[in-house]
């Protein structure tokens, strides 16, 4: 059956612009080379900024390719019994886990020696997490998408996701200006849990009781997913056949470039990233640069900025940092993953400038951005910097401010079955 | 019974949405005359939908095929399982 429906359909497009497959190829070639000029031109001065960039570049193209959604793992299996992307995160939390683990020794060989392994996402578990899971779940289940989806997203053309973003450095000015009342409310008296420490488990005690916690919240996924009847199908892919030398190239190259990847891949990758990442430097997160971008503009407002109490010495996604300038370290992780998302668009052919047709969705951009803001500062980090590095960190606070995302993700999607 | 009556061929475009709405639109779409719909034709640009929806589709009983019709747009094509 040959239904000409397409042809109609894409001509009613008004709000939305299209890019010629073959322009987007050019186009992706163009952001490479610009992209790898910029970390040639840092590397000059700053050797690891520059190394940093790069990982980013591939974090965001590995994020673009497995279309990488904290939120959606967290709410599809509220609403439709779906542990897909879920699978995923458990995977990459998993091999994080065991290079991070390995990394932490090193920096400190005894566990009980009272301090703990310097740039390791060790964050205070209280009142403060759980308030900032379970709103950060709401506002990511609203707006579509968390931070880190958002900041990739924006890259490949989503509008809705601009919006999102500077909900969230909005969400993260209003945190600042309230923080000191936060610290003396519960943050100040706080206690950072280390597994390895504080339950004295060691490292191999504390590695097992989390890929433990892992697999058993694996098992949970794939219960749930039984319980509702959903599957994970094989689709059948028209395959060209490989008749020439290039449909070979192009068979060979589809995989990583044109097709989606298999999302435990994405995880994996995304696991190994981190390790690296907090090899040279510290672990994966989005958020401190954010942070900074809020500061800075409450700078500008003339505002009177409140001196935050305490953050300095709490690790995680601060956006305190040493270097001075506009290049630093967290801008290049947040920064750095946009050419990487937008080339990851443009290979495969996938970017588009989106607009919503529907006035309600700009409306919960930029709702859920500010919800994601205020959490994510609240918490010091966000899906990525409080949960993806905070349990290999092996630090209490990363399971609970997991707990709390799926209390506020099964309350977000109560809402957005209500918005249509 | 239905089989034989069924034939109705319907589209969907949510084009701009993004998750959840592309599958929950399909959803209901599929769940409102699932008995005499035999294609459901959905059109999207949002990436994530082409593994989200589906998964949806199949347990519904209707068979998936994709197409890339244009630079960022595909058309999902939603065939009832005889």
């Amino acid at each position: 059956m040959n239904i000409p429906v397409e042809k109609e359909a894409s001509k009613a497009s008004p709000l939305s612009l299209l890019v010629p497959r073959s322009m987007q190829t050019r186009m992706g070639f163009l952001v490479l080379i610009s992209t790898a000029l910029i970390g040639l031109f840092v590397s000059q001065n700053q050797s690891v900024v520059a190394a940093v960039w790069v990982i980013a570049n591939v974090f965001g193209f590995t994020l673009q390719r497995s279309r990488f959604c904290f939120a959606s793992a967290f709410r599809d299996l509220f609403l439709f019994g779906s542990g897909h992307n879920m699978k995923g995160i458990i995977v990459g939390i998993g091999v994080s886990t065991i290079g991070f683990a390995a990394i932490m020794s090193w920096i400190v060989p005894n566990t009980n020696s009272g301090t703990l392994p310097s740039e390791a996402h060790i964050l205070p578990v209280g009142i403060s997490v759980i308030v900032g899971g379970i709103v950060f779940g709401i506002g990511m289940v609203i707006a579509g998408g968390c931070v880190s989806g958002s900041l990739y997203r924006m890259a490949e053309g989503y509008v809705a996701s601009w919006i999102t973003i500077g909900g969230v450095i909005l969400g993260l000015a209003a945190l600042t200006m309230t923080w000191n009342w936060w610290w003396d409310f519960t943050i100040s008296t706080e206690p950072k849990i280390w597994l390895p420490s504080s339950t004295n488990l060691g490292y191999t005690g504390g590695v097992a009781v989390t890929l433990i916690g892992l697999i058993l919240i694996y098992l949970l996924v794939i219960y749930r997913e039984n319980a509702t009847g959903i599957f994970t199908p094989d689709i059948a892919t028209k395959k060209r056949p490989a008749q020439d030398f290039q449909s070979r190239i192009r068979n060979t190259l589809d995989p990583v470039f044109k097709k989606g990847w298999n999302v435990a891949l994405g995880g994996a990758t995304l696991g190994v990233l981190g390790i690296v990442l907090y090899t040279i430097h510290m672990p994966l997160g989005v958020t401190g640069e954010l942070m900074r971008a809020s500061q800075l503009g409450l700078g500008w407002t003339g505002l009177d900025v409140p001196v935050l109490n305490g953050l300095a010495d709490l690790g995680g996604c601060t956006g305190i940092s040493d270097d001075k300038g506009l290049i630093t370290h967290t801008f290049a992780i947040t920064v750095g993953l946009l050419p990487g998302a937008l080339m990851g668009a443009l290979f495969a052919g996938e970017f588009k400038l989106r607009l919503p047709n529907n006035w309600r969705r700009y409306v919960q951009s930029l709702g859920g951005g500010l919800l994601m803001g205020y959490a994510a500062g609240l918490a010091v980090g966000c899906t990525v910097g409080a949960l993806f590095s905070a349990i290999p960190s092996l630090s209490l606070s990363g399971w609970v401010f997991g707990i709390a995302l799926a209390v506020g993700a099964f309350t977000g999607t109560q809402v957005i079955k209500r918005i249509h | 019974m239905a089989k034989e009556q069924m034939g109705e061929i319907s589209s969907i475009d949510v084009r701009g949405e993004i998750c959840p709405y592309p599958m929950m639109k399909t959803n209901e779409e599929l769940d409102k005359n699932q008995e005499y719909l035999s294609i459901l034709d959905v059109l999207t640009d949002h990436p994530p939908a082409l593994s989200t929806i589906p998964p949806q589709a199949l347990k519904r009983g209707f068979d998936v095929d994709i197409e890339e019709v244009s630079a960022g747009e595909w058309r999902i094509r939603l065939t009832k399982i005889n």
